[in-house]
């Protein structure tokens, strides 16, 4: 009878357990926090085994019975016992089920990325064959034919030079920044010869910076943005700027073009934008970011990332 | 009737030469049409353009019968540039790749190119503008436009020439537009500027949420809404911001109501 009551106290009290998992005990050393848990072990079962002998003589004058006083004292050591490692138990299996649950999270967190970071690719890598820029290059080519045949096969080999390094991008994880300004300087000059004068390069990239690794096709939908949104829309042109140092580790690139204020937005502007945020995101989490902006006829685009090395 | 005259050859020439611009903001792609163009002996090309104002300015000095038109230009697109200019120009849209630009023509058969193009394309679509030379755009330059957007797309600014002086109002400085006959008076900042234009067809380039229809006349920027004020027995009138007045019908105020969440 009285057993009921005390253990479903009892319950109550080893949840307080679970204030133990909180995470500034979490930042504790092992041996601290087995401290921890012993000493509300002790102290809870203390509680109820006095509760319980309290309760006892209560107990023993509603029964009516002589005996049940001294039978209670002699059991109290083990209640007492039995008290502290039900506690330390109870605070063992939970935090055995919560760190259960935290690597399931993890798993799927990781499998979470692991896709986002793949679709991202592959957007990527779509976009590489725009439609309006494969056509208008053809085009480009095609009017060449009668007019500067040389250079209309110049071009063409510039295209697909320029396609096949896209497509051997597929499967890298990482290439030097050397290599992407290698892709970028391809398809710049692609849009030179539809662009001519009109499109003006600036570039001044720091040496360690060259050798960093970056994601594959990672500036190259930003070039096309600051030429098709920037340039293009500009009567007279404009310049299209990128610098890129390394500090502390990080790798930071700015590029920059300048833009005609007043012409309208034109379709999938962010697009481009959005979709390498993502892929920085889904890839570097929080050590890497992306952040655009526009003064002055100017859209900046500021990016940042951990400067890794080619590993050997 | 046109696919007929493709058939028979297309280099039936007419006796009355005719004149022809080309618009396209790359040099090579002007190139390319020229010397296609060159093998026509009765076109005479009048004029050629880099942007879409120069495009408009040229267009409107010398009337020409065709018009090469590009879409995508720094200043004004084509579609701004084909509502700016005087009707009974033959337009032909060149353009590389733009899925609703695409369905608009097809769906309001309207001429085009589709780089890269081949010379046998090019022949055919002159043939048919020839047919067109004099002849209105159909459906108005707007419509077409409207078209030619994507769905959940609108209208980011309004264009409007006043002689030789071109009107680029942004939707946002846009305050209400009244209709009067054929025009729309645009109201800007306290200026008035007049566009040949209904104002249903304006109203559908529009974002439903931004702009309302308060009466057959009037379109207003809901940004610009002051109060609802009673006016005489059993009507109400509109106050802007500026202190304007404007009519409102029961229809318009149901609408009202409904863009501000009020009950009915």
């Amino acid at each position: 009878m009285l057993v009921a009551p005390l253990m479903a106290l009892y319950a109550a009290v080893c949840r307080t357990s679970q204030y133990l998992n909180a995470p500034s005990f979490l930042n504790k050393k092992p041996t601290a926090r087995a401290v921890l848990f012993v000493i509300p072990a002790l102290a809870a079962s203390a509680l109820c085994t006095g509760a319980a002998s309290l309760a006892a003589p209560l107990a023993a004058r509603s029964l009516a019975s002589d005996t049940l006083p001294a039978r209670f004292s002699a059991q109290l050591p083990l209640l007492f016992g039995m008290g502290v490692l039900v506690y330390l138990l109870y605070a063992l299996l939970s935090e055995l089920a919560r760190q259960a649950e935290r690597s399931r999270l993890a798993e799927v967190r990781a499998v979470e990325a692991d896709l986002m970071a793949r679709e991202a690719e592959f957007r990527a890598l779509k976009a590489q064959v725009n439609p309006h820029f494969l056509f208008n290059s053809l085009h480009s080519i095609s009017a060449l034919t009668t007019i500067d045949a040389a250079r209309a096969r110049e071009t063409c080999i510039l295209l697909a030079d320029f396609l096949r390094s896209t497509l051997g991008l597929g499967d890298k994880a990482a290439i030097t920044l050397r290599e992407e300004l290698d892709l970028t300087h391809k398809y710049m000059s692609i849009e030179q010869v539809r662009f001519g004068n009109r499109l003006r390069m600036e570039e001044s990239v720091a040496p360690e910076a060259m050798e960093s690794m970056v994601p594959p096709l990672l500036l190259q939908p930003l070039y096309e943005n600051a030429v098709k949104h920037g340039v293009s829309a500009m009567a007279d042109g404009g310049w299209v700027r990128l610098e890129a140092t390394v500090e502390d580790g990080r790798l930071t690139m700015r590029l920059s073009n300048q833009f005609d204020p007043d012409s309208p937005v034109r379709r999938g502007q962010r697009v481009g934008v959005r979709n390498v945020q993502r892929r920085l995101e889904a890839r570097y989490g929080e050590t890497a970011g992306l952040i655009p902006s526009s003064e002055d006829g100017v859209w900046r685009v500021r990016l940042w990332l951990p400067a890794e090395r080619k590993s050997a | 009737m046109a696919r007929a005259a493709v058939a028979a050859g297309g280099k039936e020439e007419r006796v009355m030469p005719l004149t022809a611009m080309i618009v396209d903001d790359e040099e090579l792609a002007r190139d390319y049409l020229r010397e296609l163009l060159a093998r026509h002996v009765d076109i005479e090309i009048v004029a050629q353009c880099s942007d879409g104002f120069d495009a408009v300015k040229e267009a409107s000095a010398r009337r020409p019968d065709l018009l090469f038109l590009d879409i995508q230009m720094p200043k004004l697109d084509g579609f701004e540039v084909l509502d700016l200019i005087e009707p009974g120009i033959a337009v032909i849209f060149v353009t590389a790749y733009d899925q609703y630009a695409l369905r608009a023509f097809e769906v309001h058969a309207v001429d085009y190119l589709l780089k890269p193009f081949h010379q046998k394309r090019f022949e055919e679509a002159l043939v048919r503008a020839r047919l067109r030379v004099g002849a209105a755009m159909t459906p108005p330059a707007p419509e077409l436009a409207a078209a030619a957007r994507a769905p959940e797309e609108y209208l980011q600014r309004v264009v409007a020439r006043d002689g030789a002086q071109i009107h680029i109002i942004p939707v946002d400085k846009l305050d209400y537009a009244e209709a009067q006959e054929d025009y729309v008076l645009l109201k800007t900042g306290g200026k008035g500027i007049l566009k040949r234009q209904t104002i249903s067809s304006l109203e559908a380039s529009l974002d439903p949420d931004r702009f309302v229809r308060i009466h057959r006349s009037l379109l207003i920027n809901l940004d610009r809404l002051a109060r609802i004020e009673p006016f005489k027995k059993d009507s109400k009138v509109v106050v802007l911001r500026d202190g304007t007045q404007l009519p409102v019908s029961r229809a318009g105020l149901d609408r009202l109501r409904t863009l501000l969440g009020e009950e009915a």
